[in-house]
């Protein structure tokens, strides 16, 4: 017999002491009947046998056949048994577990016995991350949720900044300038936890939420700690990790005080910090009920907290089921629900539900990049589905879904012609934006934000740019938008123009040859001719947000980094020109 | 029409295999099950500590009836026929078990025709689904790649085993029934090591499956109107 290599001997020791009741009895039932062919997106769509969830988990079953079954002892091959010997053959099992399976359960669910290819997967990845044979996306991931608490290594300042700008944002859209957003608010009924992604890459559903929590006059707090949902310990098969992060959450509800804490719309999410995560740090019983974000929307709707007008989302949506709601969490219908009242035309995608094709994004697979290309591939079958229901917009509550949609949806070019004969991409917005975006805020004229709007158009733009193309494609994006633009390569340029036009914007890069984006900002800010226009912060490699934060510069009043989303930046010049007009209106 | 055997005048192999080596084989397999049983739940099992959204009686009944709900498994739901293969096959498997324990106690059962008729049919079932599992698994490459020499195996034995069923059933010829009680012997001593131990965890995988998703709320799979929803 070869001698089995350090790292494979730690692993079938590692292996063999974590094999658990349920894993045994997923690893000694499965017959090899097939029946889960069907189930698997990865086989589906490459029809390569094997990537069949029997044949994937074979892999690993041959280690447990090896080690618990008694032909297995005996006569391996028989039984197809067989521990890991090299280190090779544990690259080969990274690969399956890590690149191959997203753990969405749909074969679990669908299997006459129900063998759990999930937790099958998680305990292969635990044994091998043990290793140090994991992709390194994920074990980054770890290390910064041990030692900074966040998946995204998100600093307390950039927490805070971030809060504060969507608070300034609600400011603007509520019409109320006395608007906070609480922080370790004592007496909350509950805690808000997030997933960093809102933070860090796409405040939009914070600011939504945020909405709908100050239209329904909820008590509600952010935490300054224990902030992040997220929990790699799912991804890992890591329960230690697991239960430290689910502890941060918990200890410091604890310490708050609340009766609740609500769950932002994150699939791995809900289910890491309601279900596993209290077995994973011991932390049974908690002092407080751990619900979705979706559930409060419906019980805002149902007791009447909110007025919706599903007239404001008129195109059709449809609704992706993420498998950490549908399958591991039971919540099928509070999103259908909220959909239903929040929009005219509402698609269901099919299949649906318990039986929903997972959107390849799940399981880690996103901090996963050298399994992109895979993972793209087998994405056809979640891209057909989208296609079939001819929807403009893919509603979901999971933020790793709508990273991995949004990534389908570019890939297979799935596009909405609109009634102006324009076609975009399909959108992926969670559901509490629709939500958000359908409501009706008690004190709102709409007459009025109708002129508000209608004003805004044909509203001048100075783009202040170095680099050609992007300047091109800003003045595309702002004149289909019925915007007129102006345009200067370099920062003097832009001075002199902001001067002389008096531009009702301004869109700034930061980072250009000669004098620089700050130095342009803090010009046309001590300008009294220019002083009063609003600039737009557009910047691919300085960190401004630093300078706002240390207060070396004021606050722009808009700020995006680059690349950026279309949506979110048509959105913010929006907004930003909304506000001076109201400004204008009030004074 | 041949004459039905008389029972006094089997050969001493064949009574042997029937009786004692037969219930020898049975007792094995009990007490092997019961190592198997006790091994598995030795094992710590992982628990639900949290506060359920389902109801786990609900689930866990559920997830026993789903055998017989094909239209709740979506490959079953799909490829029909693939379930009534499945049922038919066990159905078969299940007469051929009741025949090795009925026949040594109550031989003349099997003097009725239409018992007997109807044992040889579902003889005829499971050897022809045998072999077309076994054609299966050795043709379709998925198939091909997931079999082990075990999963082939008992499927040859199986299939022989129905094929002497079939000839075994009317009870006139020693030469199949004594072919047949050695197969059952065999099975019974094999079994035990081999994948079709899979009944004996069916119960228990269903419990916990049903206990986890019931506990979550995914089962029973929904089937309500959301515009129903609280």
């Amino acid at each position: 017999m070869a001698k089995q290599s350090e790292k494979a001997a730690s692993f079938n020791k590692n292996f063999k002491a974590r094999t658990n009741r349920q894993h045994s009895l997923s690893f000694a039932t499965c017959v090899h009947c097939g029946t889960c062919n069907d189930s698997c997106h990865y086989y589906l769509a490459t029809g390569d046998p094997k990537m069949t969830p029997a044949a994937k988990m074979d892999k690993i079953r041959k280690i447990y056949k090896a080690q618990n079954d008694w032909l297995g002892k005996i006569l391996p091959s028989w039984v197809g048994g067989g521990e890991i010997k090299s280190d090779n053959e544990l690259e080969e099992l990274k690969d399956i577990v890590f690149g191959s399976c997203t753990g969405c359960r749909r074969c679990t669910i669908n299997c006459p016995f129900g063998v759990d290819t999930a937790i099958l997967v998680g305990l292969a990845r635990s044994c091998l991350v043990d290793e140090g044979v994991a992709p390194e996306g994920v074990l980054h991931v770890m290390k910064d949720q041990w030692e900074i608490g966040n998946q995204m290594g998100i600093t307390p300042e950039e927490y805070i900044d971030t809060l504060e700008w969507i608070e300034e944002e609600l400011q603007d859209e509520l019409e109320d300038p006395e608007y906070k957003v609480p922080i370790d608010k004592k007496g909350a009924d509950f805690v808000y936890v997030i997933n960093p992604r809102e933070i860090k890459y796409d405040p939009r559903p914070l600011q939504a939420a945020f909405k709908i929590f100050y239209i329904a006059g909820l008590n509600w707090t952010m935490g300054s700690v224990g902030w992040d949902n997220t929990n790699f310990g799912l991804f890992s098969g890591k329960a230690d990790l697991g239960g430290h992060m689910g502890n941060l959450a918990y200890n410091h509800a604890k310490k708050l005080g609340v009766k609740q804490m609500v769950i932002s719309e994150c699939g791995h999410g809900l289910r890491s910090t309601k279900w596993e995560a209290p077995n994973w740090g011991k932390a049974n019983p908690l002092p407080f009920e751990i619900i979705s974000l979706l559930e409060v929307m419906v019980d805002l709707i149902n007791s009447g907290k909110i007025i919706l007008d599903p007239s404001r989302n008129q195109y059709p949506v449809t609704y992706h089921d993420p498998c950490n709601l549908s399958r591991s969490s039971g919540m099928t219908e509070e999103p259908r629900f909220c959909l239903k009242r929040s929009c005219i035309d509402f698609r269901e995608m099919t299949p649906n539900r318990t039986d929903s094709y997972c959107c390849t994004g799940g399981g880690g697979a996103m901090s996963m990049t050298e399994y992109t290309p895979r993972r793209l591939e087998v994405a056809k079958l979640k891209a057909d589905q989208i296609k079939e229901t001819g929807a403009a917009i893919c509603a979901t509550a999971c933020h790793n879904c709508v990273d991995g949609l949004s990534d389908l949806i570019k890939k297979y070019d799935l596009r909405y012609e609109y009634e102006d004969g324009k076609s975009k991409l399909v959108e992926v917005p969670n559901v509490c934006e629709l939500v958000a975006n359908a409501i009706v805020i008690p004190k709102e004229i709409r007459k009025t934000e109708k002129e508000i709007r209608d004003a805004v158009k044909g509203r001048t733009i100075l783009v202040i740019d170095d680099e050609p193309d992007f300047v091109v494609f800003l003045q595309t994006l702002l004149e289909d938008s019925g915007f007129k633009v102006l345009k200067a390569g370099d920062g003097n340029t832009g001075l002199s123009i902001a001067k002389s036009k008096r531009p009702d914007l301004i869109t700034l890069d930061i980072s250009m040859p000669g004098k620089s984006g700050v130095q342009v900002y803090r010009e046309l800010r001590s300008d009294d001719a220019t002083g009063s226009i609003p600039v737009f912060i557009i910047t691919g490699e300085v960190d401004f947000r630093q300078l706002m934060y240390q207060k070396t510069v004021q606050a722009p009043e808009g700020f995006l980094n680059k690349p950026i989303d279309k949506d979110l930046f048509l959105m913010t010049v929006n907004k930003i020109l909304e506000k001076t007009i109201r400004n204008k209106h009030a004074n | 029409m041949g004459d039905y055997i008389i029972w006094e005048n089997l050969g001493n192999g064949t009574k042997l295999v029937m009786n004692q080596l037969h219930y020898a084989g049975l007792l094995f397999m009990i007490l092997a099950y019961t190592v198997k049983i006790y091994q598995l739940l030795k094992k710590p099992a992982a628990a639900e500590g949290t506060p359920a959204r389902g109801d786990h009686k609900k689930a866990i009944q559920y997830a026993f009836m789903t055998l017989a709900m094909p239209w709740e498994i979506e490959s079953q739901k799909r490829h029909w026929y693939r379930y009534l293969e499945f049922a038919l096959f066990h159905l078969a498997m299940a007469v051929g078990i009741g025949f090795a324990f009925i026949v040594p106690i109550i031989p003349e059962i099997m003097k009725n025709p239409i018992i007997s008729i109807f044992a040889q049919i579902f003889f005829i079932f499971g050897f022809v689904i045998g072999i077309s599992r076994l054609l299966r698994r050795i043709v379709i490459a998925e198939m091909r790649t997931i079999s082990t020499p075990d999963d082939m195996f008992c499927l040859v034995l199986l299939f022989l085993w129905m094929l002497s069923g079939i000839f075994a059933a009317p009870l006139k010829s020693e030469f199949w029934l004594f072919s047949y009680y050695c197969m059952a012997t065999f099975f019974l001593f094999y079994v035990p090591f081999s994948k079709i131990s899979h009944y004996v965890y069916f119960p228990f995988i269903r419990y916990y499956v049903g206990k986890h998703f019931g506990h979550r709320g995914t089962f029973p799979k929904k089937n309500v109107n959301s515009q129903q929803l609280y």
